[in-house]
């Protein structure tokens, strides 16, 4: 709380600094030969509500000291008016050329990106889709969340074949989120394609207590259970934790793949209790960054760039290095 | 003869406070009974009881703890908001007291292995939770001091701490969520004792001391006389800005041990999501417990059964395996139906069938 209210600080002596000594306006003015260092961003982040936002924050903040750009970093405390405030005031900022938007909802964003096409900025999307015209931003960059669950389906069809019993539970997250509605489908379409259905599914709203409560619920119906599908770790921590109790071995008895991998997955695949985890990846900032240099140089890019990501299983042999070299 | 005395004790049974809790979680019981087979299986792990009611029983103990708390404070026509939120702040406390090195960004090798070591603590277990306990009652305290002498209204007073104490929790852990490894800290939500968890005797000892502090002292009888009507207390040498510190911050205190429990069961300490909305689980709790909102007389066992309603709601869906979309309405709608349990008319109709039948 107190960190907000000092950035809140900290942020308006910096735009009324800035404007009252009527500095230089950067801006697009040194187009087609942008530096990093002419940047000067705006970062709308949503606020902070996780492991993977604080990471994804910090990854902003971090790339922005290296690449020696200028961050105006703006936290919107998961409240939308104050978000599409905020998205005003680096509108009239006359040194901000660069926008990046981490949006809180789909709609409603018309109005400022028209704004924004008039004053010269660039707008890049990052992490969260709009619904807005194509043509009103540079880019949009984030995950593939039904990819996502692809990727989770096909290593849930290895981990299986062969067995007797495919019996296979999913842990959803926030009902309504698209990050859950498309890790679902993903995941169903994929594990229809190898003809393994999903037997109890029910939402543990990303938390570690109430997947472990679900999981703990279905097992006193039946232990016949083959593989967990958790759309975010923390749900699966809580699955390892109720089966655990029941008297089954996670990892082994039943095969266990979670979403994200943090760091916490990291020490549950490297205790053994994890098979798999998908990478969604928070650490977004240097593709950001290159994207919106390029935009600020007059490039096309396309409407949506994917986030590399990858996938990380506990029988890698490098493990423990990879896990080392991890941020989140 | 033996008719009317049946009758007589049927209406005094209606009168008790516990009747309608009761009915309430017999009624989710029985639709189980026919709904779920198998629900009420009850077998012995490793020589523990195992199924679906002691689930409801444990999982039922972290608001169990902040309804006996909150009992008090509604029982002075108060409210508190900030259980949540000083559960994340204890939880906090805990994690950082047992391993205070996963806020450094570099460390030697040889504390490193340390970090998921389950018999390494930084303090020892006495020392966390008394320093947690501590800090919670010092959460408590302060909505004490600013409803009962800040004078400030008890919604507005408690919602400082709901919104800035998940930030201090925040603040506590620098952002991260911690994994907690030290093993006797899990025993507190999930360890057994004699084929019971161990969370079940903790919100046992905690009811036994409320009930002691309000029942065996005269401060029970003050509680409920403040929140019937400050005024005359006031007037009957009763002191009201001691009784309502004394509730908030015995509630604190409450609140602190459920985010104990709350954060070794599931051996992670998470500032963001511990304890949200668990608040208004509480404050539902001590209502299904009729104790009313506006204040005056209470009963903390009633509260207890009025979490366990909560809890058996939440499992049974479950159980039933109602699509994730549709969990919130339907247990908004039973929770509906257990709160009309409580309406005057209700109560009227239970009972003019009681009257017809001594008649």
């Amino acid at each position: 709380m107190k960190s907000r209210i000092l950035y809140g600080v900290l942020l308006m002596v910096l735009v009324f600094g800035l404007v009252g000594c009527g500095k230089k306006s950067a801006g697009p003015a040194c187009a087609p030969n942008c530096e990093y260092k002419d940047m000067v961003v705006g970062f709308l982040q949503t606020g902070s509500e996780g492991g993977w936002r604080a990471a994804n924050s910090a990854s902003f903040r971090e790339t922005a000291d290296q690449l020696g750009l200028t961050l105006k970093f703006y936290d919107s405390q998961n409240d939308l008016a104050r978000q599409v405030a905020g998205f005003h005031q680096f509108n009239q900022d006359p040194d901000v050329n660069v926008i990046i938007l981490a949006a809180l909802e789909t709609t409603g964003w018309e109005e400022v990106l028209k704004e924004a096409q008039e004053s010269g900025k660039v707008v890049v999307l990052e992490d969260r889709r709009i619904d807005a015209s194509e043509d009103m931003y540079a880019t949009y960059i984030g995950s593939d969340f039904a990819e996502e669950g692809r990727k989770a389906a096909n290593e849930m069809c290895k981990l299986l074949e062969g067995m007797a019993g495919t019996n296979v539970w999913e842990l959803v997250g926030n009902v309504g989120s698209s990050a859950a509605k498309d890790r679902g489908q993903g995941f169903r379409e994929t594990m229809d394609a190898c003809g393994i259905q999903v037997t109890k599914s029910q939402t543990a709203n990303w938390s570690i207590t109430e997947g472990k409560e679900v999981t703990e619920a279905w097992l006193k119906e039946t232990q016949d259970v083959q593989g967990i599908f958790a759309q975010n770790d923390e749900m699966a921590l809580g699955a390892i934790e109720a089966l655990k109790e029941a008297g089954l071995k996670p990892g082994v008895d039943v095969k266990i793949l979670s979403v994200d991998a943090t760091a916490g997955a990291f020490k549950a695949m490297l205790a053994g209790e994890l098979n798999v985890t998908v990478e969604c990846n928070p650490l977004l900032a240097p593709q950001v960054y290159e994207a919106a240099l390029k935009a600020l140089n007059g490039e096309t890019l396309p409407k949506w760039i994917p986030s590399q990501e990858g996938v990380f299983s506990a029988d890698m042999p490098n493990l423990q290095e990879i896990a080392d070299g991890r941020k989140y | 003869m033996s008719k009317s005395k049946f009758s007589f004790n049927f209406r005094k049974i209606t009168e008790s406070r516990l009747f309608f809790p009761l009915v309430a979680l017999g009624l989710i019981l029985l639709f189980d009974l026919i709904a779920v087979p198998g629900f009420f299986r009850i077998s012995t792990r490793e020589g523990n009881l195992y199924g679906n009611l002691i689930d409801i029983a444990r999982n039922a103990s972290t608001v169990s703890l902040l309804a006996i708390g909150m009992t008090l404070v509604i029982a002075t026509g108060g409210v508190d908001l900030s259980v949540g939120a000083i559960m994340a702040i204890s939880a906090s406390v805990a994690a950082i007291l047992m391993n205070p090195y996963v806020l450094a960004t570099e460390l030697p090798p040889h504390i490193m292995k340390f970090m998921s070591d389950p018999n390494f603590t930084y303090q020892p277990l006495w020392i966390v939770i008394l320093a947690t306990l501590i800090v919670a009652t010092i959460c408590g305290l302060w909505n004490g001091l600013l409803v009962a002498y800040g004078k400030i209204q008890c919604m507005v007073a408690t919602l400082i701490l709901m919104i800035a104490g998940r930030g201090i929790a925040q603040l506590i852990t620098n952002g991260v969520r911690i994994q907690i490894f030290y093993e006797p800290y899990a025993f507190i939500g999930q360890g057994w004792i004699i084929i019971l968890p161990f969370s079940l005797y903790l919100v046992a000892i905690v009811f036994v001391l409320a009930w002691l502090l309000t029942r065996r002292t005269a401060i029970g009888m003050f509680i409920e006389s403040v929140g019937t009507n400050a005024r005359s207390s006031f007037f009957s040498g009763i002191d009201e800005k001691r009784v309502k510190l004394l509730a908030y911050t015995f509630c604190g205190f409450c609140a602190g041990i459920a985010g104990l429990v709350a954060s070794s069961n599931i051996k992670t300490s998470d500032a963001f999501n511990l304890g949200v909305a668990k608040e208004l689980d509480a404050i539902l709790a001590v209502v299904i417990g009729g104790t009313m909102m506006s204040g005056g007389r209470f009963s903390l066992l009633a509260s207890i059964v009025g979490a366990w309603v909560i809890q058996a709601i939440t499992t049974s869906m479950y159980a039933v395996g109602v699509p994730a979309f549709a969990l919130q309405a339907i247990k908004a709608v039973v929770v509906i139906l257990v709160v009309l349990l409580y309406s005057e008319q209700v109560r009227n109709f239970v009972q003019k069938i009681s009257a017809r039948k001594e008649a």
